[in-house]
């Protein structure tokens, strides 16, 4: 049976201002009929750039060096553009990472459905908007007629992903290309993404092949796994196997990384003294214009309390109010209530001094945006050192600290990785050997081997130093791994905060139990 | 510095604006030593000479070398629109990294009354300002400082708001570093980049205003050779000696596009990512 | 869009008058040291000083100055011409009208032109056609309004004769010469105003052509043509809105020099005779009307805009 999708031995060259760089090494790849393939990677493996080979998306600077890419029968490198334009959408298809900028903003929804039906399908207008209407109602949208009328901006993400999945499936395509599809959305609303995509496939049996930096993820919705590993292919079996005895090391050291409740790293229990103490929190962004009513709060009086060398674990989906707690308790954020830290008592920015601020400190997101791109890493060490009374001799010994070496000192942020940036932040953060350590989301933006290294470095410095630290995460899997106590936080306010050990179906509250649904545990 | 020097030379925009500027500054400090003629020198017989070997880019009604009065004429046009232009930016810049700071309704207060100045035009703000000192090119400069630091305020602010949102700022009020620390430290160095490129682009605007003025009879004053004041002068005889019209027009353009095209190869210059 | 988002932009239009009126009144009557002597020059007598400060009511205090002035305006009263002994009002505001007839014709010719021009160097970028109307546009934004129009006026009206080079006619009293008299100032400020429109357009167009949702457009399979017409286009047009305002701006400013060399009695030249002759009423109300026009059409603009873009609908 001729494969619907069939990459042989293809490579992939970007030319850059230092000469070629090899992005896909001898590449190949086969997708049987209604087959759904999972090609996994981290950053840098050259998935993406696989994904836009094969819609001949091509950048400008990217040489075919070699290989061929096949749909069917049809050599796709050897189309005109004329009957490129009449592959894409009818037999090969593609939904997208980001829902919000893949739909045109000042189109109706409905416009942009039905002109890929009639483009296809040859419907006239009329057939074409109740067949979209149908769709729409099939990808399980309340009142499909009115979201024709509507407009991008007016739905939410989740919704949207809907209609473009929609408006793939409509065109009856051989396969779709699927780029990190659920990456964009919230855990929940990707989850039903996920089990829409199963039902869709089994309904229509249409091939695909799915990208993701998610190797847990992949496994649930694949038949065949593949890895990328800096644009070589470094592994291929079927899902169910790849968890369970992966035979490449690369592969494996992916398996590890992935988190896993039952795989326990923090072993001992927290002291018994508060070391911080949170209650009637409330975040309020914005007040009120003339003409505007203030927005709700972020936040509706949550309280906690960390205790001494502590994992407190805080988790939660965006507008959760987790990170407005965490600019709360570090005075980026107007709020009322009270902290008490050390004996003091703290209603007001204006009352947190030195100390707090020396006792207490944060880790963003972000690590491109928490280094000042205009100072060099040593300068950036060297500030809480300076306010909080150290040596600059101590620099290297706190890049050593955190794992990097000492000539780092006179680098620039731009000159270092992801990673590196984060420790550093890291480094910056344990400078003034804080009591408490606030993590927003730290590792979210890093690959999930990159992330596994970072907790380990966190725990060890956890070890030396005794630090209690208040984790924010979405990712519920990680944090049952290292938290002693788990708080989950939905649109402002606590519905749980319970010890790890509690937390199981029986006995969380019912949209603890959605989030951990959301995100089972990897077979394997 | 000379990283940045050799960045911007690199691109054909920086090079071209690079080596225009050149000659310019050059026109500028050496002018007048350089110059074939003394600027102010008459001659009657040679009224209206066509350019040719004895005037280079011809004479004027009064026989007086247009070449010359342009060298010199450089001075009188390039280095005052330089100075409003700075001075203009730095005011402008001030107002606009102090609102960026202060944030909240204190900072659309200040804008909204900036965006309600900026209704004047730029022209006749300078010339009601004019109006009021008094004739002459040190009062069009600072009509022209006037003029300009409401736009700059405004550049400055989006940027510095820019900055004001990032996380390393955030990590710095978390710290607990003081306000000047903060702002002169932390902002200042990240939206030194957008100051520098808007005003060198500036200075283009600057020229020509300043040439505007000039021309209108209310900036630089005769026998000054004002390359504004020499269009003013040149139109009456546009008919019999052209190139005293061509000359100190092509003159203004070139600075105009010279500093457009430096401003432009910065942009690509003080590119971060591109520092490697 | 809601009735409190119009009230606000209304506001701010009342807000944009305000300012610019007690600027315009500080600069011009507050901030000299002795209004009356800068409005007469050094020779005038101190009982002719006297008389004109009594006059002009100088010796109250500033807010009084102002109040009274506002008080004036807001009733239409613009006051009387130090130099012509006439009302300023209605000489004024038929200066505008004149002004608007240049504005209105330079803006509709600048559109057709530039507008398309604009949008193909965007659609051919990198290639000939790009080049050389980025280029053209370059030009354009570094020559200063007078020399255009004085190289233009020495092509067209000295070498070729084929336009008037300065004066006036009416339309309205003679439709075929008026055109031949405006020809040359609109013909100027239209080439001004392209070279700035045209840049706009171009990075606008070519900030749609690379976003996301034109990509998805592509890849789903639609032809080229309606990517371009339907998708690209719709979104790269919306702007032209807000550049017609941004069009006044540039407009203004280079009006006064414009009506200047051209010799149009518009509302340029009039503050051109008002500045040089020191009519401090025609001053004022000039400087005021002009700034007024701008912020009318800035709130219209904004108005438009947001009645025809969906995204800002939503606010």
């Amino acid at each position: 049976m001729t494969p619907v999708l069939s990459i042989q031995n293809y490579t992939l060259d970007y030319i850059s201002s230092a000469g070629p760089v090899r992005v896909l090494h001898d590449i190949s790849l086969e997708i049987g009929p209604g087959e759904v393939l999972g090609l996994v990677g981290e950053s840098g493996s050259g998935k993406s750039s696989l994904a836009w080979a094969l819609m001949r998306h091509l950048p400008e600077n990217a040489r075919e060096v070699a290989g061929s890419l096949r749909l069917g029968d049809i050599d796709l490198q050897r189309l005109s553009p004329g009957e490129l334009t009449r592959i894409r959408g009818r037999r090969l298809g593609m939904v997208f990472q980001d829902p919000s900028t893949s739909l045109n903003p000042t189109l109706t929804i409905g416009r942009q459905i039905t002109e890929a039906l009639i483009q296809h399908r040859g419907l006239k207008q009329r057939d074409a908007s109740s067949l979209a209407i149908n769709l729409l109602g099939h990808v399980d949208l309340n009142n499909p007629a009115a979201i024709m009328r509507r407009y991008p901006p007016e739905i939410s993400g989740g919704e949207k992903q809907r209609v473009i999945i929609a408006t793939a499936f409509g065109c009856r395509p051989d396969v779709i290309l699927f780029d990190e599809p659920t990456t964009a959305l919230d855990v929940i609303t990707g989850a039903r993404i996920l089990a829409l995509f199963a039902r869709l496939r089994r309904e229509t049996g249409v091939a695909a092949l799915y990208i993701s930096h998610d190797l847990a993820l992949v496994t649930r919705v694949a038949d065949r796994v593949a890895v990328l590993e800096r644009g070589r292919l470094v592994e291929q079996a079927p899902a169910a196997d790849i968890f369970r005895a992966p035979r490449h090391a690369n592969t494996r050291a992916l398996v590890d990384a992935v988190p896993r409740p039952e795989r326990r790293l923090v072993h001992d229990k927290p002291g018994d003294q508060v070391v911080l103490a949170a209650s009637d929190i409330e975040v309020r962004y914005g007040s009120g214009g003339l003409f505007r009513d203030a927005p709700p709060p972020a936040t509706k009086k949550i309280g906690l309390e960390v205790r001494g060398g502590e994992i407190l674990g805080l988790v939660g989906e965006s507008g959760s109010g987790k990170s407005s707690m965490a600019r709360a308790l570090t005075g980026l954020a107007r709020f009322s209530g009270k902290i008490t830290f050390d004996a003091h008592e703290i209603h007001r920015m204006r009352d947190m001094n030195a100390a707090y601020r020396r006792d207490v400190q944060i880790i963003f997101q972000h690590p491109d945006a928490s280094l000042n791109p205009r100072h060099r890493i040593d300068e950036i060490l060297s500030r809480p050192l300076k306010l909080y009374g150290g040596h600059l001799a101590d620099i290297p010994r706190l890049l050593e600290q955190v794992r990097l070496p000492a000539s780092y000192a006179n680098r620039w942020p731009h000159q270092l990785s992801g990673g590196e940036k984060q420790r550093i932040a890291i480094a910056r953060a344990f400078a003034a050997r804080p009591k408490l350590v606030i993590c927003d989301e730290i590792t979210a933006p890093l690959d999930v081997s990159v992330q596994a290294q970072i907790i380990e470095l966190l725990l060890a410095l956890r070890e030396e130093t005794g630090t209690a630290f208040l984790f924010i995460t979405h990712d519920l899997n990680l944090i049952r791994q290292i938290a002693h106590r788990i708080a989950v936080m939905r649109r402002g306010e606590m519905v749980d905060l319970l010890p790890v050990e509690d937390f199981d179906a029986d006995h969380v509250h019912p949209y603890t139990r959605e989030l951990m649904a959301a995100s089972p545990v990897p077979v394997g | 510095m000379t990283e940045l020097f050799i960045r911007l030379m690199r691109k054909p925009q920086g090079f071209v604006g690079i080596v225009l500027l050149a000659l310019i500054a050059a026109a500028c400090l050496f002018g007048p030593a350089l110059a074939p003629y003394a600027p102010e020198k008459i001659d009657f017989l040679g009224r209206f000479r066509a350019p040719g070997w004895q005037n280079w880019l011809g004479a004027d009604q009064f026989g007086r070398d247009i070449l010359s009065r342009l060298m010199v004429g450089a001075r009188s046009t390039v280095p005052l629109a330089f100075i409003a232009t700075f001075v203009g930016s730095a005011a402008g810049a001030t107002i606009g990294v102090g609102s960026a700071y202060l944030g909240g309704r204190t900072d659309e207060a200040i804008m909204r009354t900036i965006d309600a100045v900026m209704a004047i035009p730029g022209l006749l703000m300078a010339l009601l300002l004019v109006s009021t000192l008094g004739n002459g090119a040190g009062n069009a400069v600072i009509a022209i400082a006037v003029a300009f630091a409401p736009g700059m305020a405004r550049v400055t602010r989006s940027a510095a708001l820019n900055v004001r949102n990032q996380d390393y700022v955030k990590a710095a009020i978390a710290r607990g570093e003081g306000a000047p620390w903060i702002i002169f430290r932390e902002m200042l160095p990240n939206v030194m980049a957008p100051i520098v490129i808007e005003s060198t682009i500036r200075v283009s605007f600057a020229v020509m205003l300043f040439a505007t003025l000039s021309f209108l009879g209310v900036g630089a004053q005769p026998p000054a050779s004002e390359w504004g004041l020499m269009v003013a002068d040149a139109r009456q005889y546009m008919h019999q000696a052209p190139w005293g019209l061509i000359a100190p027009s092509a003159a203004i353009a070139l600075t105009a596009i010279a500093f457009n095209l430096v401003g432009d190869g910065l942009r690509d210059a003080l590119n971060p990512k591109d520092e490697r | 869009m809601s009735l409190a988002w119009f009230a606000r932009r209304l506001m701010l239009m009342v807000y944009t008058v305000i300012v610019v009126s007690m600027l315009v009144f500080a600069i011009t009557q507050i901030l000299p040291a002795d209004a009356a002597q800068s409005l007469l020059g050094e020779n005038a007598t101190p009982e002719v000083l006297a008389a004109l400060r009594t006059r002009l009511g100088l010796g109250d205090p500033a807010w009084l100055q102002y109040g009274r002035w506002a008080r004036h305006i807001f009733t239409g009263d613009f006051g009387i011409s130090m130099r012509t002994s006439l009302p300023v009002g209605p000489e004024m505001l038929a200066a505008l009208s004149r002004s608007l007839l240049l504005a209105v014709s330079a803006i509709l010719v600048t559109l057709a032109i530039a507008v398309p021009l604009g949008v193909v160097a965007a659609l051919r970028q990198g290639r000939l056609t790009d080049t050389g109307v980025s280029l053209i546009a370059y030009l354009g934004v570094s020559l200063p309004e007078f020399v255009t129009a004085t190289l233009l006026a020495l092509l067209l009206a000295d070498t070729w004769h084929w336009l008037p080079a300065t004066g006036y006619v009416s339309p309205l009293e003679d439709f075929g010469d008026g055109i031949r008299h405006l020809a040359l100032p609109v013909l100027t400020v239209s080439l001004i105003l392209v070279a700035h429109v045209m840049r706009m357009m171009r990075s606008e167009t070519l900030d749609v052509l690379k976003s996301d949702y034109i990509r998805a457009a592509r890849l789903k399979g639609l032809p080229e043509r309606t990517v371009v017409f339907r998708h690209a286009l719709r979104n790269a047009l919306l702007p032209v809105v807000t550049i017609i305002a941004l069009d006044v701006g540039y407009l203004l400013g280079g009006i006064i020099v414009i009506e200047e060399i051209f010799a149009i009695p518009g509302i340029g030249r009039a503050l051109m005779v008002a500045i040089t002759t020191r009519d401090l009423p025609s001053i004022q109300a000039g400087a005021l009307i002009m700034a007024a026009t701008y912020a009318v059409t800035n709130t219209l603009a904004d108005m438009a805009y947001a009645f025809l873009d969906p995204r800002i609908r939503y606010d």
